[in-house]
């Protein structure tokens, strides 16, 4: 009996110790389960209306040649994505790793560069001279190319025609324009239709991203060394910023549902963002066939300023777990070599290639009902070749962040100059 | 009468906070049955579109699945985490050993230990054990929490010895007292271990989005995040998925509502 009690004693007192300690014992790599037939690829992506919708008919493609070809496509969100490549690549259990996965371009670099072994080199899955170079330098590292570009994140000016029209103006007078115009046509315009032409998140960098990527410059230089300091293309973004929500014509909201929310209602007549923001535009079905699409203002005194950049976009990684030759083949045969795959995506997903040839198809010159009968996608497409390269590196992420925080600071009245040497030594000091 | 009016700010208080507390549910039924365009225009009323929410959102992901595989693992953790904890916190309140506090004093120290530290190490175990996309590996880590051991252990003080000597004196054995006599008294305390323990696992996401890779064996608040991660999100569909995941943990906490009350407010005692 006493015996019985101190077993029970010792058991029901340290198994949950051992449970919960359990996940602190370590272990050395080795491979996992993963696994797939010749004829079968995985492949990890997200938003099934676009990312797994073009995927699902670049294997309908693909099988045209290859009947026995089949996909395994699983539904990943980004962020998620992430914390399972992070997972995998610090586990070192690369063997549950898909054939293909889908990367954000702003993140290229940085899990190529930190994880290495997650990747095998896509060298063989495009002729890459047939994509815009901004767009291959997002995944391209010693210059070997890890990845297939796909969805396109060039930059577009959206503007509701009608409030445009109620101030006096076209969509013409917002093209080809410096900032300053703008800023001096959209106080026009709220002052003559109450509605601001921008909005956007509080605290989100991305508008000052986009001007700054528009005029060739960027968070680091060549080296990788951050250059927020004494950057004059960042310190005149931030500035054109300021004015832009100081003069009202920029509204800024609290979240990205509120943001969608601002031009679906109507409040807000216009933005910009990447061209991918014209599905959210498209769900106000009411305001169908009153929207414009046009280029960017660009920076008023930086050298290098262009009316083009981009926001987002992703490209397609082969995994180190890959059946690498048809992975290359599949992507080569597809994404960066059929036409009849962009031309289908492109009219039910409105995802528009970064593949130059698919720019010459009949199908981007149709015109689109919600923009007013506007070939929204052949301009696009002409957008996307004059969009400078934005040199993202390991530490984007961590640099923008340190600006958003320091736009909030100088918004709220602190230096300009000191709040980006601050931000500039946070980055410093992430990066060790 | 005076004591009646007395009541009045209370009450005032109190159903203005209860107002509060409702309307994000409120808010989320009604949205349910609205388009994504009347949701981001914050439209109060109900309106008529929650068929046509309904099969978007069953062409658009696996309910039936997400549903069934959120279910297992709430319900297995929910049985093997109240068996282990209990005989637990039984154990560290009811046997007296030397090293019994130091031991507690461990566990707690391991509520303090992040996940996201252990995350790796665990994921490199069941990737050995071969249990990627199993349940099983979602289950597992869930079922011994410190906080449940700890509440347990607080609970069982209120245990009259008493009994247990008399048992004893009975010739009952051991397990018979613990599964016998101290299960049934201890129900409140089941209880709400039982609802906190539903609602921890229904809603956790990071692990199981790590361990279950296969599309089949995903969770619901993995589905909801799906719907939610494209370019463009239809807000009604989504507010149809976060009602239909928040109800199980609504039925379970309304099925053991009044023993819940008890059993928090018997261990803070």
């Amino acid at each position: 009996m006493k015996r019985t009690t101190k077993i029970a004693t010792v058991v029901a007192m340290t198994l949950p110790v051992a449970l919960i300690l359990s996940g602190c014992s370590g272990g050395d790599g080795g491979s996992g389960g993963g696994s797939g037939d010749d004829n079968t690829l995985t492949v990890w992506a997200w938003d099934p209306n676009f990312n797994i919708y073009a995927m699902q008919e670049a294997e309908k493609i693909y099988q045209q040649d290859h009947p026995d070809f089949t996909l395994d496509i699983v539904e990943t969100p980004w962020d998620d994505l992430q914390t399972k490549l992070t997972t995998l690549a610090q586990s070192q259990e690369y063997g549950e790793l898909p054939d293909i996965f889908l990367v954000q371009n702003n993140a290229f670099q940085k899990n190529v560069i930190n994880y290495p072994d997650l990747f095998s080199e896509a060298t063989d899955a495009a002729d890459f001279s047939q994509f815009p170079q901004a767009v291959t330098d997002y995944s391209t590292v010693d210059a070997v190319n890890y990845g297939v570009p796909f969805d396109s994140g060039t930059a577009i000016g959206a503007y509701r025609t009608d409030v445009l029209a109620e101030a006096g103006y076209t969509v013409d007078d917002f093209t080809d324009i410096t900032w300053s115009d703008f800023q001096t046509k959209a106080e026009d315009v709220l002052a003559k239709t109450g509605k601001p032409l921008l909005s956007g998140q509080a605290g989100s960098s991305d508008t000052i991203m986009m001007m700054l990527q528009s005029a060739g410059a960027s968070l680091f230089d060549a080296d990788g060394n951050p250059t927020i300091s004494d950057n004059p293309a960042l310190e005149k973004s931030i500035e054109t910023y300021i004015d832009l929500v100081k003069s009202g014509v920029f509204t800024e909201v609290n979240s990205w549902d509120e943001y969608i929310g601002t031009f679906v209602n109507g409040a807000v007549a216009g933005t910009i963002n990447g061209v991918w923001i014209s599905g959210s535009l498209q769900t106000a079905t009411d305001q169908s066939g009153e929207w414009a699409v046009t280029n960017l203002p660009k920076l008023d005194g930086v050298s290098g300023a262009t009316n083009y950049s981009a926001n987002g976009g992703s490209s397609w990684a082969i995994s180190s777990n890959a059946n690498v030759d048809l992975a290359s083949d599949f992507l080569k045969s597809t994404f960066a070599g059929s036409t009849a795959l962009y031309d289908t995506i492109l009219p039910k997903a409105g995802a528009v290639a970064n593949w130059i040839p698919a720019g010459d198809s009949d199908v981007y010159a149709q015109p689109v009902d919600f923009f007013g009968g506007q070939p929204i996608y052949a301009d696009v497409v002409t957008f996307g070749a004059s969009v400078p390269s934005n040199n993202t590196g390991v530490y984007y992420y961590e640099a923008r962040d340190a600006v958003s925080a320091a736009i909030t600071k100088i918004m709220g009245g602190a230096d300009m100059a000191s709040a980006l040497d601050e931000a500039q030594s946070t980055v410093e000091f992430a990066m060790g | 009468m005076i004591n009646k009016l007395r009541g009045v700010p209370a009450y005032l208080f109190l159903g203005i906070w209860t107002l509060f507390s409702l309307f994000p549910l409120y808010f989320m039924a009604v949205s349910a049955t609205n388009t994504s365009q009347d949701v981001l225009a914050s439209r109060l009323l109900p309106g008529g579109e929650l068929f046509a929410n309904i099969a978007k959102l069953l062409d658009a992901q696996n309910v039936g699945a997400a549903m069934t595989s959120s279910f297992l693992i709430a319900a297995g953790t929910t049985v093997l985490a109240l068996i282990i904890c209990s005989i637990a916190g039984y154990g560290f309140e009811v046997y007296h050993s030397k090293g019994k506090d130091v031991l507690m004093g461990v566990l707690l120290l391991a509520m303090m230990i992040p996940f996201a530290a252990t995350m790796i190490p665990l994921f490199q175990v069941f990737a050995k054990l071969g249990l990627v996309n199993s349940l099983f590996a979602v289950i597992v880590p869930a079922i011994s929490t410190p906080l449940l051991i700890l509440l347990f252990r607080q609970s069982s003080r209120a245990f009259p010895t008493e009994i247990l000597e008399a048992a004893r004196v009975d010739g009952l054995s051991e397990f018979s007292i613990y599964a016998r006599i101290y299960v049934p008294t201890m129900r409140a305390t089941f209880a709400a271990a039982g609802v906190i323990t539903f609602m921890t696992a229904w809603n956790n996401y990071l692990w199981p989005r790590v361990i279950l890779i296969k599309n089949e064996v995903q969770t619901m608040p993995m589905l909801i995040v799906n719907l939610s991660a494209g370019y463009v999100t239809d807000y009604g569909v989504l507010m149809l998925a976060v009602l239909l995941a928040s109800l199980p943990t609504v039925v379970v906490f309304l099925l053991l509502q009044r023993q819940f009350a008890e059993g928090i407010t018997g261990a803070i005692k």
